[in-house]
C-alpha cells in the first residue's frame, strides 16, 4: 500500500500535473502576433518600478498615454492597466490588485468605460481577466463580468476554454511557450502608423443616456478606495472621434466630479490646447492616438500630474531612473522601427497580420 | 444540468465525496436528495413530473399489493373451494386490474399529452385543411420534461410487475421516489427493473477503490465517445441529411453510415457515463449495448442495441399482445381461412408490428419514426418468414461458415440498419429516391467537388474522427465490459495509468466542448 502510494503521490500525479500545465500553456495564446491587447495586463506584474501613476482604461487609455514621455520629460514614473473592452468593474479590481503591491499618488480612469457596462463579447474579457494573477480580485474581478454564457472554472484551468486551438497552433505558441516578449512601454501600445481621421456615421439617438447602476457603483467604489489610501482620483475621456461621446454623458460624469471635487479632463474639448492634430496624431481615422497623438496626449497629462503632491522627483542614477532609462531606450528603438517600417511599406507589417 | 456540462463533473463529485462520507443506511437518502436537486436545475416546476409519477405508481402499486395480501389472507382463513376461490381471484384481478390501466392511463397520458399532443394537432390540422376548413390548432409550447419517457417506462413497468406478482411493491413511499429519479439514469436510461436495481440502490455501500476506477475509466471511455467522436461526427452529418437535394449520391451513404456511428456514439456514450457514474456509486445498473455492430442479422442487432427498452418492450407489449383476446380472435379466423400456419403467425405478426410502432413512436412524435419503426418491423417478420430458405442455404454451402463470411453478415448488417435509419431523418418517399441516387449517381468524384468541405470537417478532425471511430470499433473485440475491465487490470500500473490518462488527454484536447457547445444535444436525452 505505501509502495503505491509513493508511486501516485511522488510520480504519476506530479507528472499529470506537469503534462497538463505544459499543455495548457500551449494552447493558451499568447497574444505576440497581430492582436497583443491580450498580453498587456498581465506584463505589469514584471514591473521592478514603482509607479507614481496609475491609469486605468480601456484602449482610450492604452493607445493615447506615454508612460515613457512622462518620465522623461516629467521625472513621472506611471503604468497603464488598461486592456481591450475593459469593463469598470474590471478597472476597480485590477487596481484593487495593484494597491496590494503599491500606492500611487495618482489614479486616472478613462470615463469612455461607463457606458458599457456588461461585456459583449467573451475574447475582451479573456485579455483582461486572464493576464490578471490569480487573487481574491481576480476572482471577484471573473465574478463581476463573466458572461452568461462563461464558466468560472474556464478561467482556473483555461485549457477548458482553449483545448479546441490544438488545431490552429503557430509557430508564435511555440516560440513564446516559456518567455513572451514584451508588447507594451508600461501598458502603452505603440502605434507610429498614421491614418487620418475621416467621415464617421451619425451617432443614432438613444432611448436612455442614463449609465447603468452597477457602473456607478463601481466608479463609487474606486473613488472611494483611492480616497482611503489618498490617492488623487482624475477622471478623464480620451480624444476619441467615434463612437460619439454624448453630451447626455458628459454633464453626467461633471456632475459627479463636481459633487465630490474630482478633476475631470475631457480631452475632446481640450484637443485644441493639447495640439492633437486629427491628420497626423491618429493610426486608426479618429478613434485612437498614434504615438504622436499620444505624446502629445503625456505632456498635457504630465503637468497635471505634476501638481500632484508626492508625484515624481525621483533621485537621478537611482535604480528607478535606471529602469526607466531602459524602457526608454526600448521605446525609442520600436518607435524607430515602426517608423522606418511605416515609412517603407506604407504599414506596420504586424498590425497587417503578416 | 446535462451529462457532459462541468456543472454535472462538479455536481457528481460532491455527490460521491457526501455518498461515501455519511452513514451507509442513510446513503440512498443522500442519492434521493442529489436526484431531486440535479432535476430540479432544469426549474423546480419539473419536479411535478417525477413526483407525480412516484406518488401515483407507488400509491397504485401498494393498493394492488395490499389487496393480493388481503386476497391471500382470506383464502387461508376461508379455506374456500376450487371455484369460489376461482372466482374470488377472478374478482381480486379485476379489481387490481382497474387499478393498474388507472395507472398506466394516468402516466402514460402525461406523456402522450407533453409529447404526443403537437403531433395529434399537426394531424388534425391536416385533416382540416384536407377538408376545405380555414383556420387550423395552434401548437402548444409544453417543455417536454428531461428523460419522462425513461422514467415512465420504468415505473410503469413495475406497476406492471406488481400487477403480474413478480414481487412485492416498496413499502417506502421515499426508496421508492429514489428508483424513479436516480439520477444518473433519469436524462438517457438504461431503463432499470425494480428486482434487479433494488439491492444496489438502497444497500450499504463502502468506499471501494476499484469502483471508483472503473467506473471513471468507463466515464471516460463514454466522454470520449460522447464528445471527441459524435459531437465532432454530429454538425456534420447534420448538413447531409438536412440538405437531401444538395448531398446526393454517395453523399447519401456517408450520411447513413454517419448518422449510425453518430447515433452510436452519442447513445452509447451518455450511457457508459452514466453506468460508470453508478458504477462510482457501488450501484449496478444494466447494459444497454453488446457490441450491436457485430450482430450478423437484425433480430440479433436489436437484441444487442438499446437492450433495456427492447427487453421492455417484449416484456410489457409484445407478451400481452400476443397472447390477447384479439390476438387470439385473429387466430381463430386465420386459421379457419389459412391453415394452422398461418393461424400462429397472426399473434406474432400483430404483437411485433405493436412493438415497432410503439419504439417508432417513443423515438419520436411524427409520420417518419412511425414508418422507422414499422419498416424495421417488417423487416424482422420477412426475415422470419425465410429463415427456413436461410436454413436451407446455409445447409447446402459450405463457405457460410467461414470467418469472410460472418464479416458479410456483420456489414451486411450494419448498412441494413443504417439504411433503415434513413426513415428517421428522410421523408418516406425521399428515402427512396435517395436510395436511387446513392445507386445510380455515386461516384468518389464527388468527395472533391467542394461539398465535402462545406461539412466543416478539416484535415485534423478527419484524422481525430477516424481514430476514434477505430478505437470504438477495437473496443469491440472486448466480450463486454467487464472484459475490458479486466484486460485494463492485467496491465502494468504505468501502462494502464499511460493509457487512461492518454485518453483523458485526448478528450480534454480534441473533445467538442466548452463555448458554444451545447450541452442538451443528447439525442437521447429528448424521449
Amino acid at each position: 500500500m505505501k509502495g503505491r502510494t509513493i508511486l501516485w503521490f511522488g510520480i504519476l500525479l506530479p507528472v499529470s500535473a506537469a503534462v497538463l500545465f505544459l499543455l495548457q500553456r500551449l494552447l493558451v495564446p499568447k497574444y505576440m502576433g497581430r492582436v497583443v491587447e491580450g498580453a498587456f495586463i498581465e506584463e505589469y506584474y514584471d514591473e521592478k518600478s514603482p509607479h507614481d501613476v496609475i491609469i486605468l482604461g480601456d484602449c482610450e487609455v492604452y493607445e493615447n498615454l506615454s508612460p515613457a514621455v512622462l518620465w522623461r520629460e516629467y521625472g513621472i514614473t506611471s503604468y497603464i492597466r488598461g486592456s481591450a473592452q475593459q469593463l469598470i468593474p474590471q478597472s476597480y479590481y485590477i487596481l484593487e490588485d495593484t494597491l496590494k503591491s503599491e500606492t500611487p499618488g495618482a489614479v486616472v480612469v478613462s470615463v469612455s468605460a461607463m457606458q458599457q457596462y456588461e461585456q459583449d463579447n467573451e475574447t475582451y474579457n479573456r485579455m483582461t481577466l486572464d493576464g490578471m494573477r490569480w487573487s481574491a480580485s481576480k476572482l471577484r474581478s471573473i465574478r463581476a463580468t463573466m458572461m452568461e454564457d462563461e464558466h468560472l472554472i474556464e478561467y482556473v484551468f483555461p485549457i477548458l476554454r482553449f483545448h479546441s486551438r490544438w488545431r490552429e497552433l503557430e509557430e508564435d505558441d511555440f516560440r513564446y511557450f516559456w518567455d513572451r516578449r514584451q508588447v507594451t512601454h508600461s501598458g502603452y501600445y505603440m502605434r507610429a502608423d498614421v491614418r487620418p481621421a475621416g467621415e464617421f456615421p451619425a451617432e443614432r439617438r438613444r432611448s436612455n443616456y442614463a449609465f447603468d447602476d452597477r457602473a456607478w457603483q463601481y466608479l463609487e467604489k474606486i473613488r472611494l478606495l483611492c480616497q482611503e489610501k489618498g490617492i488623487t482620483l482624475i477622471l478623464m475621456k480620451a480624444p476619441s472621434l467615434y463612437p460619439a461621446w454624448h453630451e447626455q454623458w458628459e454633464q453626467q460624469i461633471e456632475d459627479y466630479a463636481g459633487q465630490h471635487g474630482l478633476m475631470y479632463v475631457n480631452c475632446i474639448e481640450q484637443k485644441d490646447d493639447i495640439g492633437i492634430d486629427f491628420s497626423t496624431d491618429t493610426y486608426d481615422g479618429g478613434l485612437h492616438m498614434n504615438v504622436y497623438g499620444a505624446e502629445k496626449m503625456s505632456r498635457y497629462f504630465g503637468e497635471i500630474f505634476a501638481q500632484v503632491p508626492g508625484v515624481g522627483n525621483w533621485p537621478e542614477g537611482g535604480s528607478v531612473s535606471e529602469i526607466w532609462e531602459e524602457k526608454c531606450r526600448f521605446y525609442d528603438e520600436m518607435k524607430a522601427s515602426q517608423e522606418e517600417e511605416f515609412g517603407r511599406l506604407g504599414y506596420l507589417s504586424q498590425f497587417a497580420g503578416e | 444540468m446535462f451529462l457532459v456540462s462541468y456543472e454535472f463533473v462538479l455536481f457528481f463529485a460532491a455527490v460521491l465525496v457526501l455518498y461515501y462520507g455519511v452513514a451507509g443506511r442513510f446513503q440512498w437518502i443522500v442519492l434521493l436528495l442529489s436526484s431531486y436537486l440535479f432535476y430540479a436545475q432544469g426549474g423546480i416546476g419539473y419536479l411535478f413530473y417525477p413526483v407525480f409519477t412516484t406518488v401515483t405508481t407507488w400509491f397504485l402499486a401498494g393498493a394492488i399489493g395490499s389487496m393480493s395480501r388481503k386476497s391471500k389472507a382470506w383464502i387461508k382463513e376461508n379455506n374456500p373451494g376450487r371455484e369460489e376461490k376461482k372466482e374470488h381471484n377472478r374478482l381480486v384481478k379485476r379489481s387490481q386490474r382497474r387499478i393498474m390501466v388507472l395507472g398506466l392511463v394516468l402516466n402514460f397520458g402525461i406523456l402522450a399529452v407533453l409529447k404526443y399532443f403537437n403531433f395529434l394537432l399537426e394531424n388534425v390540422n391536416i385533416f382540416l385543411h384536407g377538408a376545405g376548413a380555414e383556420g387550423e390548432f395552434v401548437f402548444v409550447n409544453w417543455l417536454l420534461p428531461l428523460g419522462i419517457s425513461y422514467y415512465t417506462f420504468q415505473s410503469m413497468g413495475y406497476l406492471i410487475d406488481v400487477y403480474y406478482r413478480k414481487y412485492e411493491p416498496e413499502k417506502n413511499l421515499a426508496r421508492f421516489a429514489l428508483f424513479v429519479s436516480f439520477f444518473p439514469q433519469l436524462v438517457a436510461g438504461p431503463i432499470s427493473r425494480f428486482e434487479q436495481l433494488k439491492d444496489s440502490l438502497y444497500a450499504n455501500h463502502r468506499l471501494q477503490l476499484r469502483n471508483i476506477r472503473l467506473g471513471a475509466e468507463r466515464m471516460l471511455w463514454g466522454y470520449f465517445k460522447k464528445l471527441v467522436i459524435a459531437d465532432r461526427l454530429g454538425p456534420a452529418v447534420s448538413v447531409i441529411i438536412g440538405d437531401p437535394q444538395t448531398y446526393d449520391g454517395i453523399y447519401v451513404f456517408l450520411g447513413m453510415v454517419g448518422y449510425t456511428l453518430w447515433m452510436y456514439a452519442d447513445f452509447a456514450g451518455g450511457i457508459d457515463i452514466v453506468l460508470g457514474a453508478a458504477r462510482m456509486l457501488d450501484i449496478s445498473l444494466p447494459e444497454n449495448f453488446d457490441r450491436p455492430f457485430l450482430s450478423k442479422s437484425l433480430g440479433e442487432f436489436w437484441r444487442r442495441w438499446h437492450m433495456t427498452l427492447m427487453l421492455w418492450l417484449r416484456e410489457y407489449i409484445f407478451f400481452p399482445v400476443s397472447t390477447s383476446r384479439l390476438a387470439k380472435s385473429g387466430s381463430k379466423l386465420a386459421g379457419i381461412v389459412s391453415g394452422k400456419k398461418a393461424a400462429g403467425r397472426i399473434p406474432v405478426y400483430m404483437a411485433t408490428l405493436t412493438v415497432w410502432f410503439v419504439a417508432g413512436i417513443w423515438h419520436g412524435a411524427s409520420w417518419k419514426f412511425a414508418a422507422w419503426g414499422m419498416m424495421n418491423g417488417a423487416v424482422l417478420l420477412i426475415s422470419q418468414e425465410l429463415t427456413p430458405w436461410y436454413r436451407n442455404f446455409h445447409d447446402a454451402h459450405g463457405f457460410v461458415k467461414t470467418r469472410m463470411y460472418s464479416w458479410f453478415q456483420i456489414v451486411r448488417t450494419f448498412l441494413l440498419f443504417a439504411c433503415l435509419e434513413m426513415f428517421e431523418y428522410y421523408s418516406f418517399g425521399r428515402v427512396f429516391f435517395m436510395l436511387r441516387s446513392l445507386v445510380c449517381s455515386s461516384s468518389l468524384s464527388q468527395l472533391g467537388d467542394g461539398r465535402f468541405e462545406a461539412l466543416g470537417l478539416k484535415g485534423a478532425d478527419l484524422l481525430v474522427l477516424g481514430a476514434g471511430i477505430f478505437a470504438m470499433a477495437g473496443s469491440g473485440f472486448f466480450k463486454d465490459q467487464k472484459s475490458a475491465g479486466e484486460w485494463m487490470e492485467k496491465r502494468p500500473v504505468f501502462a494502464r495509468y499511460g493509457l487512461i490518462f492518454g485518453m483523458f488527454l485526448l478528450v480534454l484536447v480534441t473533445g467538442v466542448y466548452g463555448r458554444g457547445y451545447d450541452a442538451s444535444q443528447f439525442i437521447y436525452n429528448q424521449f
